[in-house]
């Protein structure tokens, strides 16, 4: 039997280690980690990585600096941003130019011409944020839009929803989904459709970005009684109220609460619909029983027709960037305000005085809703091609709400959900929104039927949009 | 002069020669074009056909037909056709169905060609462009497309322009020089399409902006245009505005040409494009280091548009730039040294 090798000690002493002949290493990592980092060696600098700013000393024009000026203060980004101009005092006044008004709206003889906004449509279009910042009004002595053929296709559906009341039946709520190419103009056909609206005194409520909806920047809170759970956005609503006051303050005030709503909050006595709007306004947490308590009140016989409309509506079709208690996403359709949307798109809910419905989709800003994009293409295949309708890609997800909410495009006829696809212009509207920007002095340029043509074709057979930029932004 | 040839008189099949046929087999037997090479085993100078070498006057073959023609006439003693030109085969062989089932395969298709020129068959899928949009028709916008016509004057592939050629005619120069230029010394790491977003923003900014006042004391270009007239037309205001601020020369430093180790500053005149650039330079070098009032991507342009509404209105620092390098020019101007005059 070998002589056993020495025990080690079961405690690791300095003064141990000392008094016995054979080292031995315990096992501990301290000195190595308290022992001073290794002095780094002179003169080897690693390379700044790509894309890293590094300081240059140079002089002379080599060292060329583009921005040096000092940063904005804070909030004027955001203000400069959303900025809203609406005219241009350079412009010249064109002196063909004529006003909608309430009797020639809902006029066929419009079409293909260019009318102006009379101002207090221009305020109250103002109010309800009907404008975008990307389009080109800025550029224009006041606002003038094209009635192109889509847009007469809308008026005529408001034509039939005034006039099926003189039958003494219960008028129509029309449902209509705007589709088409970037820069189609589908929310100036948003725009016009809510013009036409307040000339003809409808009541209009518009929900201008579907994305500030959805996008988590306002409050929210769960809605008592509710099952499965809804959620409010206190804060959303009450500018929503106070922007369909500014709206249609006139229409508001000429009605008389009848309904006697249960609020929170008493109301005057002999209230009007304006001062229960007021009442929402400035008291965000009742907010949403009294944009409830608004809503029936325009349901009861004898009040105006409804315009009901949003921008961006992809953003509401896929879920929210809310949190449930559960921390899973709250699908867009359980706040209570795009329910309230999306019931009257799907025709769950309608109108009883009669409405447009109108839902703008957006090209530029959309998040991916496969279920919306489906179906918005079919509504388009049944009226361009009929015989060839597309299929659903079984390999995508399909969001069960938003199809079932949707499924009246694939059957317009009996749902009377139906898409309105704003398509390219015309040679003769072309021409027309040519000469107007000819009258205007922002195209110096003769506008004969060679130019008109070169216009047209190079801005993709007449998309506005890119007629605009062709002819009368200076992109070159 | 009498026809050529009389066709009517031709009792027989005509022995048609287009060219002196090689002999040898291996080589394809019909030729449409005389081959651009020559093999070794080839003789420098084209064979006639075996036959026509053959010394016996019967086994000659017949002569073409307007040879043929021509050496009748000589027996006859009247004048026959000219030999020197061509032998108008088609004219011969129209209408007489047994020659023309005789000639070349590649003359038999040009006559079938001719006979019927739309193609027969049709094809199975279509080559039309649908549009997308909704406006339903087919016209695609194409201006001004025709197929190029023959030019009228001979010796043209495509008819003569017409002059003068239009402003935009050049693809290179389709736009203001100005323009170019400003768009050219915006641009940063080559980006183009981002120095044009900011040249149209500029420009947009320019025809939004109020009427600029001009200060009587900062002089802008004689012969300009009221400024009224400057918001609408934005190209203008931008050329002049630079043109009002470039300096007319630039001070060139001779080094030790003074003496003493100092620099001799001597004023060099330059050239439209090279006064532009330089007041182009400044006024984007002022812009840079002004206040931002916005952010993102029309930010800097914003800038610099109403640096040149400060330089129209004589606010701009340019001004004085410009004013200092006149004035270092005037006293500098005795340092030029002109050539004697003879």
């Amino acid at each position: 039997m070998p002589p056993m090798p020495p025990v080690p000690p079961p405690l690791c002493l300095k003064g141990v280690r000392t008094r016995l002949a054979v080292p031995t290493a315990c096992f501990s990592t301290s000195a190595a980690r308290f022992a001073n980092p290794p002095p780094k060696r002179k003169g080897t600098v690693a390379p700044p990585k790509r894309g890293t700013r590094t300081l240059n000393v140079k002089k002379g024009k080599s060292g060329f600096t583009q921005d040096t000026g000092k940063r904005p203060v804070q909030g004027e980004r955001r203000a400069q941003r959303k900025r809203i101009v609406l005219t241009n005092d350079n412009a010249l006044e064109v002196p063909s130019l004529k006003d909608l008004s309430r009797s020639n709206a809902l006029d066929a003889a419009n079409e293909g011409r260019v009318m102006g906004f009379p101002a207090d449509v221009v305020d109250a279009l103002r109010a309800v944020d009907a404008f975008k910042p990307t389009q080109g009004w800025s550029l224009f002595r006041r606002p003038a839009a094209l009635m192109r053929k889509e847009t007469m296709q809308l008026v005529g559906l408001m034509k039939e929803v005034e006039g099926a009341a003189k039958d003494g039946q219960q008028r129509k709520t029309i449902r209509r989904v705007l589709s088409g190419d970037r820069m189609s103009g589908k929310s100036t056909l948003l725009l016009q459709g809510l013009a036409v609206a307040t000339l003809r005194g409808w009541v209009v409520v518009n929900l201008p970005d579907a994305q500030d909806i959805v996008n988590a920047h306002t409050d929210y809170a769960p809605l008592p009684k509710s099952s499965p759970p809804q959620y409010t956005q206190d804060t959303y609503t009450a500018n929503l109220l106070h922007q369909i006051l500014k709206a249609n303050g006139a229409i508001l005030e000429g009605i008389s609460v009848t309904t006697n709503p249960k609020l929170p909050l008493p109301l005057p006595a002999n209230p009007t619909l304006k001062n229960l709007v007021e009442l929402g306004m400035v008291n965000p947490e009742v907010s949403w029983p009294v944009f409830t308590a608004l809503w029936q009140e325009l349901l009861q016989p004898g009040r105006p027709p409804v315009m009901l409309a949003i921008d961006g509506l992809s953003h509401i079709m896929r879920e929210s960037e809310y949190m449930s208690a559960e921390f899973t996403p709250i699908h867009a359709h359980d706040l209570t305000l795009v329910r309230h949307f999306v019931d009257h798109l799907s025709g769950q809910k309608s109108l009883p005085n009669g409405g447009v419905v109108l839902a703008a989709t957006s090209r530029s800003n959309a998040p991916t809703s496969p279920a919306l994009d489906h179906c918005v293409k079919v509504a388009e295949a049944l009226q361009n091609s009929p015989d060839n309708l597309p299929r659903w890609d079984l390999y995508r997800n399909v969001d069960g709400r938003v199809m079932e909410v949707l499924k009246g495009l694939q059957d317009p006829k009996t749902t009377d959900l139906d898409v309105i696809q704003a398509g390219g212009l015309t040679k003769e509207e072309a021409r027309s929104i040519i000469e107007y920007y000819a009258e205007s002095g922002m195209l110096r340029h003769q506008v004969d039927d060679g130019f008109v043509a070169e216009k047209w074709s190079l801005a993709g057979m007449g998309n506005i949009g890119e007629l605009e930029r062709a002819s009368v932004r200076l992109r070159m | 002069m009498p026809p050529r040839l009389n066709i009517l008189s031709l009792a027989r099949a005509i022995p048609y020669r287009t060219k002196p046929q090689t002999q040898w087999l291996p080589r394809p037997a019909i030729r449409t074009a005389t081959p651009q090479f020559r093999a070794y085993s080839d003789s420098k100078e084209p064979q006639p056909p075996a036959a026509d070498r053959s010394t016996r006057i019967d086994a000659k073959p017949l002569p073409h037909v307007s040879e043929e023609a021509a050496q009748m006439a000589e027996i006859t003693g009247t004048e026959g056709p000219d030999i020197n030109q061509g032998t108008p085969v088609h004219e011969i062989v129209k209408g007489d169905k047994e020659a023309q089932e005789k000639l070349p395969k590649v003359m038999k298709d040009a006559i079938k060609m001719e006979s019927n020129s739309t193609p027969s068959g049709t094809r199975s899928y279509s080559t039309m462009v649908t549009p997308t949009g909704g406006s339903g028709g087919f016209d695609m916008g194409l201006v001004n497309f025709d197929p190029p016509s023959a030019p009228t004057i001979p010796g043209l592939k495509f008819d003569m322009p017409t002059l003068p050629l239009p402003k935009d005619g050049h693809v290179k120069h389709r736009y203001d020089p100005m323009v170019d230029q400003v768009t050219n010394l915006l641009m940063r790491h080559g980006k183009k399409s981002i120095a044009q977003r900011d040249m149209a923003l500029i420009l947009e900014h320019l025809r939004t902006s109020s009427v600029p006042t001009v200060n009587p004391n900062k002089p802008l270009v004689p012969g300009a245009p009221p400024p009224s007239h400057l918001p609408l037309n934005p190209i203008l205001y931008l050329t002049l505005a630079i043109d009002s601020v470039a300096p007319l020369f630039r001070i060139r430093s001779q080094k030790g040409a003074a003496g003493g180790g100092m620099a001799l500053q001597i004023p060099v005149p330059l050239g439209q494009r090279q006064r532009r650039r330089i007041a182009i330079q400044w006024i984007l070098k002022t812009a840079s280091g002004k206040r931002h009032t916005g952010s993102g991507k029309g930010s800097y342009a914003q800038r610099v548009a109403s640096e040149l509404v400060g330089v129209v209105e004589g606010r701009s620092s340019v001004w004085e730039r410009r004013s200092a390098i006149h004035k270092l020019g005037v006293s500098a101007r005795s340092n030029i040294v002109l050539p004697r005059k003879r």
